[in-house]
């Protein structure tokens, strides 16, 4: 069932940067426009700047660049066969009208794709495409994978200005290399995505999260470990130390807020699938972690509500009482979370949250003129994982590595991938690595 | 031998005494093979009708080895082929007349078991099933299963992406690793991922998984390990038709039932695997779907009553529903040993491994019965039904002259309809050499070249394991170059630069 949008006609012109700069926009009409605007670009060397909705621009290195490309009118869906578990759509497909065309049939991203509106403080809910670049999983990443995994094939223009393929349009496929995984997080350093085929899961039918109150960061890393080294295949586990209701108090939404109101810490388990099964496994979970204390259990409608809160990180938003403070997203192996978050939280005074079991934390800290880098990516290294500076000021994501980055060899190896898709970085120049940015 | 590799290089070839010596003085002791009757079992892999004896065999037992035998190689211009169990169905491990084989076989051991973080680190020449039995005590299990698991390498699997009757409902092996030491061809070793569930930066996991050996060898590989399911029970259901059970398939899916595993096998296959193991299988059927579903019993148990209402609603003539471990293993059992019980009604067979979409089975099959007669080949079927890729098996004898090659323009047949209707050239085997010469079906040259240079990224030189995976072998400084288009870059007709 293809739903092909009209084109809007090409559109050029002039736009106001959140740097006060002015620049070049090229609206695109089809891959046949972004083609002819890459090679125009390395032609001119004019390096440019990739985007849909502009919902993530605030996010990374800021670029090298000076002129836009402009996807958002390439929003088609090409086609959507739910029995074959895929979608097709272009890469400037806003992102709610596709998902809530999924939802229709009762499907899903499985990877709950992380809607950083209510981080940023950006307009515009993104597109497919963006979603893709960015490649920001939520809670269900633990259980489901992330964006990487339920990319299934994707056109794309390299910065050769050469359209090429990658990957297939179905979900069992080995034939070469498989592209797809680096484009899924590339953050348009690599390609200019144009269409991309996409797994789509069945939503589940039912939900369940057990709550669990009043535990330590580090007890609580333990509870989840207990749940995920469980059979009851849990599909989210999240932990809300208290200082967070206290320090973000009126700016959470309602669910957050009624479950954080006598201020104690929460510890979140999801249990997915057909009601029978999840309220079984919410009964059996909730015996195994008697000993971590009692947990209440929110069915359905309110067990949604809680992970989208968790997911799009609600008690930093911008617009609440820490948003001026900028968020680290660090990943690490998740036994590790509880100690490492708590001891953050404790040594700068700022604020944490758990996802991915402690995989994920998400952590606002005070100002400062680095953002606290000098301390967190020590700290993060020492257990092997990755810190990203999600949110930042303009000159501190000038002055700190958004990325981290990475042992010698592995820059080196990452950076020559990167120039075998862009040798002349004209794609988002130096959104990734400071280095680049020249 | 109807693929061509890339010829032997005569001044590699003249030096290999000393190659020899200098592999030997990395490798001491026992690790280098040099006399033609002990590199035999080496000549080949899991795709048999391809032999050919490499120039010599080494088996290191550490990294470093490993790193200063690709270093010493890189220096010298020697290629080097990577080489884990062997089991390739695709000639992955192929040697080459003029290349150090490399294998991997001494990487026995496994290093850390963390049920905390739910992972395991391996070196690569653990079996895949070893690794499971190595957490069973826990009720740990590592997901992906090939047909081979006891026999296949975890370093094989990450190098083929392989797959298993479960990766429908629990992904392939770039779903379940997390990380890797990896010894580039310059020597040099690079720790890719780890213990997270994501890598900061470009997923070089994830383009690493599945490359077949062409990008670095592997020497410790970090995967997923999870709970197994409560429970799995698994039905049996035949069909009149080929089309109905494709429509139940269909059905199943689009009822929003993501099986454990879903399989569907032909008529002649079922005859074969039921003479073969006697697995009680319906023999007047045309179809027969083995649907697993797992989880908490009250969860299967629920499923099985949707699937059965389903399998009815598409006519289905037999059903049956495993009610013991016991019963469902027997089902399984023709499934799994479809491949030898297919081995014993014909001298030689060739396995197929292209995946299409699940709504075009019932044409690719009658697509396969048209080709079939046309070569005047029997074939048997076996699918991954669930996830669209199929097995055709082309049962030929290797004695009769022209039948290997008639079997192979049946199989390459298949693959370019298998893309035609929307599919891929391979499923879970690998492209390898068999597959290698098809790539122009599914890709253009400027889709093969933008692959070519991520080798460049890894293996400028092209030393490891050349003449797999890509039909034409280019120079990286060629493949670098920026693409002129007509004489000059072009612009865009809107000016806006």
């Amino acid at each position: 069932m293809a739903t092909p949008l009209p084109n809007p006609p090409p559109q050029g012109g002039r736009e106001r940067t959140e740097r006060g700069a002015i620049v070049d926009t090229l609206k695109v009409r089809d891959a046949n426009d972004v083609e002819q605007a890459v090679r125009a670009a390395i032609a001119s060397d004019q390096p440019l700047e990739i985007i849909g909705h502009g919902s993530k621009r605030l996010i990374g290195q800021p670029m090298a660049t000076n002129a836009l490309l402009d996807l958002s009118a390439l929003n088609a869906v090409t086609s959507y066969e739910p029995n074959e578990l895929i979608i097709t759509v272009q890469a400037g497909a806003p992102l709610a009208d596709v998902k809530s065309l999924i939802d229709s049939r009762n499907q899903h991203f499985a990877f709950e794709p992380v809607d950083t509106t209510l981080l940023m403080g950006t307009p515009g809910g993104g597109t497919v495409g963006g979603m893709i670049g960015a490649g920001l999983a939520g809670p269900r990443r633990i259980q489901a994978g992330g964006a990487r995994d339920h990319l299934l094939g994707a056109h794309a223009v390299s910065g050769f200005g050469d359209g090429f393929k990658a990957g297939g349009r179905v979900v069992k496929n080995v034939t070469g290399y498989d592209l797809c995984k680096l484009l899924a997080g590339s953050w348009g350093t690599l390609a200019v995505m144009t269409e991309v085929t996409l797994k789509v899961m069945p939503r589940p039918e039912s939900g369940r999260t057990l709550v669990l109150r009043g535990l330590s960061d580090v007890i609580a890393n333990r509870a989840m470990t207990t749940a995920l080294g469980s059979p009851f295949d849990v599909s989210g586990a999240a932990h809300i130390p208290n200082s967070v209701f206290r320090d973000a108090g009126g700016g959470l939404g309602e669910f957050l807020g009624d479950l954080g109101s006598p201020r104690e810490a929460v510890t979140l388990l999801r249990l997915e699938g057909i009601t029978a099964s999840a309220a079984h496994r919410a009964a059996a979970l909730a015996k195994v972690l008697s000993p971590f204390g009692t947990a209440e259990i929110l069915e359905d409608a309110a067990s949604v509500a809680i992970w989208s809160s968790v997911r799009e990180v609600e008690p930093f938003a911008a617009k609440g009482a820490l948003g001026a403070w900028p968020v680290w997203r660090i990943v690490c192996p998740p036994a590790c979370g509880g100690a490492l978050g708590e001891a953050l939280a404790r040594d700068t005074g700022g604020d944490v949250i758990y996802d991915w079991g402690g995989g994920l934390i998400w952590a606002a800290l005070p100002p400062k003129a680095d953002a606290q880098a000098a301390l967190v990516r020590p700290r993060v290294d020492a257990v092997g994982g990755h810190a990203m500076l999600l949110r930042a000021s303009d000159q501190v994501r000038r002055d700190v590595d958004v990325f981290h980055p990475p042992k010698a060899g592995v820059a080196a190896l990452s950076e020559r991938v990167r120039l075998g898709f862009d040798p002349k970085s004209i794609l988002n120049r130096g959104r990734m690595s400071r280095g680049s940015a020249a | 031998m109807t693929i061509m590799m890339p010829p032997p290089d005569q001044v590699v070839l003249d030096r290999r005494e000393a190659i020899v010596a200098a592999l030997r003085a990395i490798v001491p002791g026992e690790g280098v093979i040099d006399s033609p009757a002990e590199m035999l079992p080496y000549e080949s892999d899991g795709l048999m009708a391809y032999r050919q004896p490499p120039m010599v065999v080494v088996l290191p037992d550490t990294t470093e080895q490993v790193s200063q035998i690709l270093k010493y190689c890189l220096a010298q211009g020697i290629k080097v082929v990577p080489r884990g169990s062997g089991t390739s169905l695709s000639g992955g491990a192929l040697p080459l007349a003029d290349a150090v084989l490399l294998g991997l076989g001494k990487f026995k051991r496994i290093r850390e078991i963390d049920f905390d973080n739910r992972v395991v680190v391996t070196e690569p020449g653990v079996t895949n099933l070893a690794i499971s039995q190595a957490v069973a005590h826990a009720g740990f299990y590592y997901a992906p299963d090939p047909s081979s698991q006891i026999a296949c390498s975890i370093g094989g699997n990450v190098a083929e992406n392989s797959g298993g009757v479960h990766c429908l409902k629990y992904g392939m092996t770039t779903n379940n690793v997390l990380g890797c030491e990896i010894v580039l061809m310059s020597g040099e070793i690079l720790r890719i991922g780890g213990k997270s569930a994501e890598s900061g930066g470009y997923d070089l996991m994830g383009i690493i998984t599945g490359s077949e050996g062409l990008l670095g060898v592997i020497t410790e590989v970090t995967v997923r390990i999870l709970q197994r399911p409560e429970t799995a029970r698994a039905l049996m259901v035949g069909f009149a038709e080929v089309e109905a059970a494709g429509e139940c398939v269909a059905r199943i899916i689009g009822a929003g039932i993501i099986p454990g595993g879903m399989e569907m096998m032909d008529k002649p296959a079922i005859h074969a695997a039921e003479a073969f193991v006697h697995a009680g299988y319906p023999l007047d059927v045309e179809a027969l779907l083995i649907i697993e579903l797992d989880g908490p019993g009250v969860e299967v148990d629920e499923l099985i009553r949707r699937v059965e209402a389903i399998a009815q609603g598409c006519g289905s003539t037999t059903c049956q529903i495993s009610n013991s471990e016991t019963e469902r293993n027997l089902f399984w059992a023709g499934r799994k040993a479809a491949f030898p019980a297919v081995g014993r009604i014909s001298p030689d067979y060739l396995c197929m491994d292209g995946t299409i979409p699940r709504g075009a089975l019932p044409q690719a099959l009658a697509r396969i019965r048209e080709l079939s007669k046309k070569y005047d080949l029997r074939v048997a079927n076996v699918f991954h039904a669930g996830d669209g890729n199929l097995h055709p098996l082309i049962l030929y004898d290797a004695n009769q002259p022209g039948e290997m090659e008639r079997a192979e323009a049946f199989g390459a047949d298949i693959l370019r309809a298998c893309v035609e209707l929307g599919g891929v050239l391979t499923g879970e085997h690998g492209v390898g050499i068999e597959k290698r010469d098809l790539m122009g079906e599914m890709f253009s040259e400027i889709d093969l070249n933008q692959q070519q240079r991520l080798k460049c990224a890894f293996d400028a030189q092209g030393l490891l394991n050349p003449g797999k995976v890509f039909p034409t072998l280019h120079r990286c400084a060629e493949l670098g170059r920026m693409h002129v288009h007509g004489g000059k870059l072009a612009f865009p007709e809107i000016p806006r630069f």
